[in-house]
């Protein structure tokens, strides 16, 4: 079992310029901003669930990612 | 130049990896503005790679790369650590030198890229851990810039040697107990900074990689001078964070708590006087850019 990273999409405020977790990240093209939709969003099969974008989000107070299992 | 160089036959493209053809399609090649911003919209210069999760060499490792001026025309040179288990998953033209070696080998490429290209510009950097630069690789360090070799130094400083256990190194900090270095560092941590300035350098910066825009600022000011003037020094705390014991996601707050006033990691610059009047004169003719390219636009 793996533990990945997700955001929730009604939480995320990218929207709003924030970008914590697509700086942070460790991992190249890990957290991308959908142009879109205008959220963040995790490609899966790249990320190492270090967690540290749950991290920076919640300190944030925004919350808007979750760890979950593959 | 810009993305030519890396153009798909027409004929071929439907089999080539995705990650190539992204690169071809996203990736700022030859785009003037580039810097860190461009990250999570445009493809990286930096693939998937085997250092540890959380690590923050990896985060640094993602900032040089995106604000690199000339990716195009650059040429990287590494050395053996943790570092050296990225370059090969890097769309930068480098070479892996013997460890230690690396500012011999950048010194000999950066005089010959000058000769065989002498109407273009070739950015040479090097990028290696604290191992390699500050003990075993010191001498070649210290002789590039007594020459005034004119490219850029890269520190890596982890203060260990990550990627075989945890070895004392020069840039440890002095009573640190290392799980290969169990009587504690003798020493204090070898003051690079300050000698780098007065061995030659023109610029030197140090600083975590908590703060993307600063790590931006450094990079290009370094690789600017290093072309004009002459040698250039940055030194980037990215601990490892399985040496000292943290959790994969506390390596940005081992920054934070490293970089306060006081702390050994505080942020510090030294620019020359030469490089000052350059990097000033930069500054200025940028702004004059910025202020008619605004003008164009409100006619
Ligand atoms: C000539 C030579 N000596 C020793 C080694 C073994 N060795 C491999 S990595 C390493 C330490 C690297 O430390 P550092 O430069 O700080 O990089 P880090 O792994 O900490 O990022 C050593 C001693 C080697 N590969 N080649
Ligand atoms: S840090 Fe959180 S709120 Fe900000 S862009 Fe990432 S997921 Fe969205
Ligand atoms: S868990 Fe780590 S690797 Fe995965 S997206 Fe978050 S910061 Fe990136
Ligand atoms: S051993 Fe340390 S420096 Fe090397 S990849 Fe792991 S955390 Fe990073
Ligand atoms: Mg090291």
């Amino acid at each position: 079992m793996y533990a990945v990273a997700e955001v929730v999409d009604e939480s995320c405020v990218a929207h709003k310029g924030c970008r914590l977790c697509i700086m942070y990240c460790p991992e190249a093209d890990t957290i991308r901003f959908d142009k879109e939709k205008k959220v963040a969003f995790v490609v899966e099969q790249r990320c190492k669930g270090c967690e540290l974008c749950v991290v920076v989000c919640n300190a944030a107070k925004h919350n808007a990612i979750e760890l979950v299992h593959r | 130049m810009g993305k030519e160089k890396i153009k798909i036959n027409d004929e071929f493209y439907d089999i080539m990896p995705p990650e190539y053809q992204e690169l071809v399609e996203e990736a700022t090649y030859g785009k003037e503005s580039r810097g860190w911003k461009d990250v999570g919209e445009a493809k990286e210069l930096i693939e998937e790679h085997s250092l540890c999760a959380g690590c923050p060499e990896s985060i640094a490792f993602r900032y040089v790369l995106a604000c690199l001026p000339k990716p195009e025309d650059t040429v990287m040179v590494g050395s053996t650590g943790c570092t050296s288990l990225v370059f090969p998953h890097v769309a930068v033209h480098n070479i892996h030198s013997l460890f230690g070696n690396q500012n011999a080998i950048a010194s000999g490429l950066k005089r010959t890229l000058a000769l065989r290209f002498p109407e273009k510009v070739k950015d040479v950097v090097v990028l290696a851990g604290d191992g390699a630069t500050v003990d075993i690789g010191l001498d070649m360090t210290l002789q590039s810039w007594f020459r005034q070799e004119k490219f850029t130094t890269i520190c890596f400083d982890n203060e260990l040697y990550a990627n075989t256990g945890g070895q004392e190194s020069g840039l440890m900090q002095k009573g640190f107990v290392g799980k290969m270095a169990p009587a504690g560092k003798k020493f204090d941590k070898v003051p690079l900074p300050e000698i780098a300035r007065n061995s030659g350098c023109h610029y030197v910066a140090v600083m975590t990689v908590s703060k993307p825009n600063r790590v931006e600022k450094a990079i290009r000011n370094a690789i600017l001078v290093a072309r004009e003037i002459g040698p250039t020094y940055i030194q980037l705390y990215t601990p490892c964070i399985l040496e000292i014991g943290k959790q994969m996601m506390e390596g940005l707050q081992e920054m934070r708590d490293s970089e306060g006033p006081g702390k050994r990691f505080e942020f510090k610059e030294y620019v020359s006087d030469e490089a000052k009047v350059f990097l000033d004169e930069m500054d200025a003719e940028r702004k004059r850019k910025k202020k008619a390219l605004r003008a164009a636009r409100a006619k």
